[in-house]
């Protein structure tokens, strides 16, 4: 009788495992043969690079012809400037990739304080910018945070802080569109916009 | 006893067939993140026009064929024989004649050798892929198409081939979304993975960042300043509604949809500075996910949903981390560089691309998710910033930029084979490849 049971165990053993291996090898077998072509395809050696390949983008590219109206931009780009010189309070500059308020953008946010302070405005809005160097991403958050770490600034100087807006613009407001340190140290800025 | 041996026995020959034949198959792909892989030299005969002379239309068998050559090129991974050293032009449909040791010594791995028949109806084509090494048919298939349709017809076959050659569908049926700008002013275009149908999807006027795919296909969200200041929308990419999700005080940008679609990681301000949160698309809950004062922003989430990827410049400069998707468990990953951002997870898992600071220039990196192994992708004059990964994996399109002048281009996830997708238009950034189209 014991004997016989072990002799089902058993049984029953083989036959499970039967079922196991026989059903997956007939899967296996189809990828097993994609294996060995794929390896081959990468062991095999390439020949020199390809010439024969020809670039098809190129080809099928559908090329738009879109000019920007270069008046136009011009034109945005002078109403900037005429802006930021407009302003009855003057930017302030930040080095790369900063926001910490340089010394000699203290002594401008001080002047600042005051002519907010003392001509009572109804709103002040703070533009963070960057340079048009790395990430848009990361500059849009740079752009915040140096508009934000400035509204601080004019707070501790006196400015009633429901007064002070901010709003970041990342790099997509260059006040000069060169492409050198020049430039790039012109557009890090924070821009005032009074409203009296 | 004896009978109990031998079942005993058999048991573990069985068994022990069963671990090998498991184990022999754990290496089924191509490695293509390996920078040592090299590109398929395959051979596409024209294929040969069975029909009587008096109906048959010229050139439609080289048409068929110089689009299948055109498809796979696209892929990156192919390097196509030029037709002048092919050993014959017509090789035959039967295994036995084909001049398999002629084929090889040109280089060819692969050979597809393709017939058409045309009648009324249209045309009929058969097409056999050739294993030269080992000089077996790797498959025979039979294709009927409209003889204004051979673009299709040629898709089909490329399909064929890179499917039975690498178990992967590739990336024919997707599309790029990317940022146009116009002066000051940007909207979303799209355009074809092959470069076709470039067409215009928003019109804002206004500045326009960051757009995503939801993995799904149908939405893709993006941050616009289209009513002042900064707001993340959700559209639908079929019909072309639009809904504001995320508007509150200073900064809304929108970062990676979830693998589910779902929920859509962000960028917000309005707690005192940028942290990351998730939005529940369906009833816009918020959960915020960071507590740092500090930079957090461009998250991503790896494709099982389990780890997102962020840039932090909490450590002094922005360079990226991983964290848990609820947040905990934060780790930094980059550490070459003084600015490392725009991270994006491979959808296969395993590698995050970025964009990097080296000699004054962004370029493209990768990195595994340990920050262990680094790769630069790319290593030109210009600036390459953006990348995003296609839906298999193998390629990223990216934006390579050089003084005010951009182009989006394409390479292989290990870096070889660039190629530009887009030129020419007034300033094509922030490229974003689409999930699979059915």
């Amino acid at each position: 009788m014991k004997k016989n049971l072990t002799f089902i165990g058993i049984l029953i053993v083989l036959i499970i495992s039967l079922t196991i291996f026989s059903g997956c090898s007939e899967k296996k077998s189809i990828v097993k043969s994609d294996e060995t072509k794929v390896q081959e395809t990468v062991s095999a050696p390439a020949p020199a690079p390809a010439e024969t390949t020809e670039p098809a983008t190129q080809d099928n590219v559908s090329q738009p012809i879109e000019t920007t109206n270069l008046k136009d931009t011009a034109n945005e780009q002078s109403s900037l400037m005429e802006a930021t010189a407009k302003s009855p309070i003057s930017d302030i500059n930040f080095d790369f990739d900063s926001y910490s308020i340089r010394p000699d953008a203290r002594e401008i946010l001080k002047f600042n304080a005051d002519y907010l302070l003392k001509h009572k405005v109804s709103s002040v809005l703070v533009e963070g910018h960057c340079d048009e160097r790395g990430t848009d991403e990361y500059n849009m958050a740079l752009g915040q945070r140096r508009a934000q770490e400035t509204k601080k600034y004019l707070v501790n100087l006196g400015v009633n802080e429901s007064i002070i807006k901010t709003i970041s613009y990342g790099e997509e407001r260059p006040l000069d569109t060169d492409n050198n340190e020049e430039a790039w140290a012109k557009n890090r800025r924070a821009h005032f916009v009074v409203n009296p | 006893m004896k009978k109990t041996c031998l079942f005993l026995f058999l048991t573990l020959f069985f068994c022990t067939l069963f671990i090998f034949s498991h184990g022999v198959d754990a290496k089924v792909y191509v490695d293509i993140d390996s920078p040592n892989f090299q590109q398929i030299p395959i051979a596409i005969c024209d294929f040969y026009n069975k029909t009587a002379s008096a109906t048959k239309s010229e050139n439609v068998g080289a048409i068929i064929s110089d689009g299948i050559k055109k498809d796979l090129s696209l892929t990156g991974i192919f390097n196509i024989l030029n037709n002048k050293s092919f050993p014959e032009s017509n090789p035959s449909d039967a295994k036995e004649s084909v001049r398999f040791s002629d084929w090889a010594l040109i280089g060819a791995d692969f050979l597809l050798q393709g017939n058409i028949t045309q009648n009324n109806k249209g045309i009929a084509a058969d097409g056999r892929l050739f294993d030269i090494t080992r000089g077996e048919t790797l498959f025979y298939k039979k294709y009927f198409s409209d003889i204004n349709n051979l673009k299709f017809l040629s898709r089909k076959i490329a399909s064929d081939i890179l499917l039975t050659l690498t178990n992967d569908e590739g990336e024919f049926n997707t599309k790029i979304i990317f940022v146009s700008k116009k002066g000051s002013k940007s909207d979303l275009s799209v355009i074809n993975y092959d470069g076709s149908e470039l067409k215009n999807v928003t019109n804002h006027q206004s500045i326009l960042i960051a757009p995503r795919w939801s993995p799904d296909g149908n939405l893709i969200a993006f941050t616009s300043f289209k009513d002042g200041h900064p707001a993340v929308y959700i559209r639908n990419f079929k019909n072309g509604s639009e809904r504001k999700v995320a508007s509150f005080d200073g900064l809304n940008m929108c970062g990676a949809f979830s693998p589910d679609s779902k929920k859509l990681l962000l960028t917000l301000s309005k707690d005192g500075n940028e942290e990351i949160y998730t939005l529940e698309i369906g009833n816009l809950k918020l959960k915020r996910l960071t507590n740092n004062y500090s930079i957090d922003v461009s998250p991503v989430w790896s494709p099982d949903g389990g780890k997102i990827a962020f840039v932090s410049n909490r450590a002094g400069s922005p360079q990226i981390y991983i964290m848990d998707s609820d947040g905990n468990n934060v780790r930094r990953i980059t550490f070459k560089g003084k600015y490392n951002t725009s991270p994006a997870w491979s959808p296969r898992g395993g590698y995050i691309a970025y964009e990097g600071l080296v000699n004054d220039k962004y370029q493209i990196f990768s990195i595994d998710e340990e920050g262990n192994r680094i790769f630069q992708l790319t290593s030109d004059a210009a600036n390459n910033e953006s990348p995003s990964w296609s839906p298999s994996g193998r390629q990223i399109v990216y934006v390579s930029r050089k003084s005010s002048k951009s182009k989006i281009c394409i390479m292989n996830s290990n870096g070889s084979n660039p190629r530009i997708l887009i030129e020419n238009l007034n300033k094509p950034v922030m490229p974003t490849w689409s999930p699979r189209f059915k």
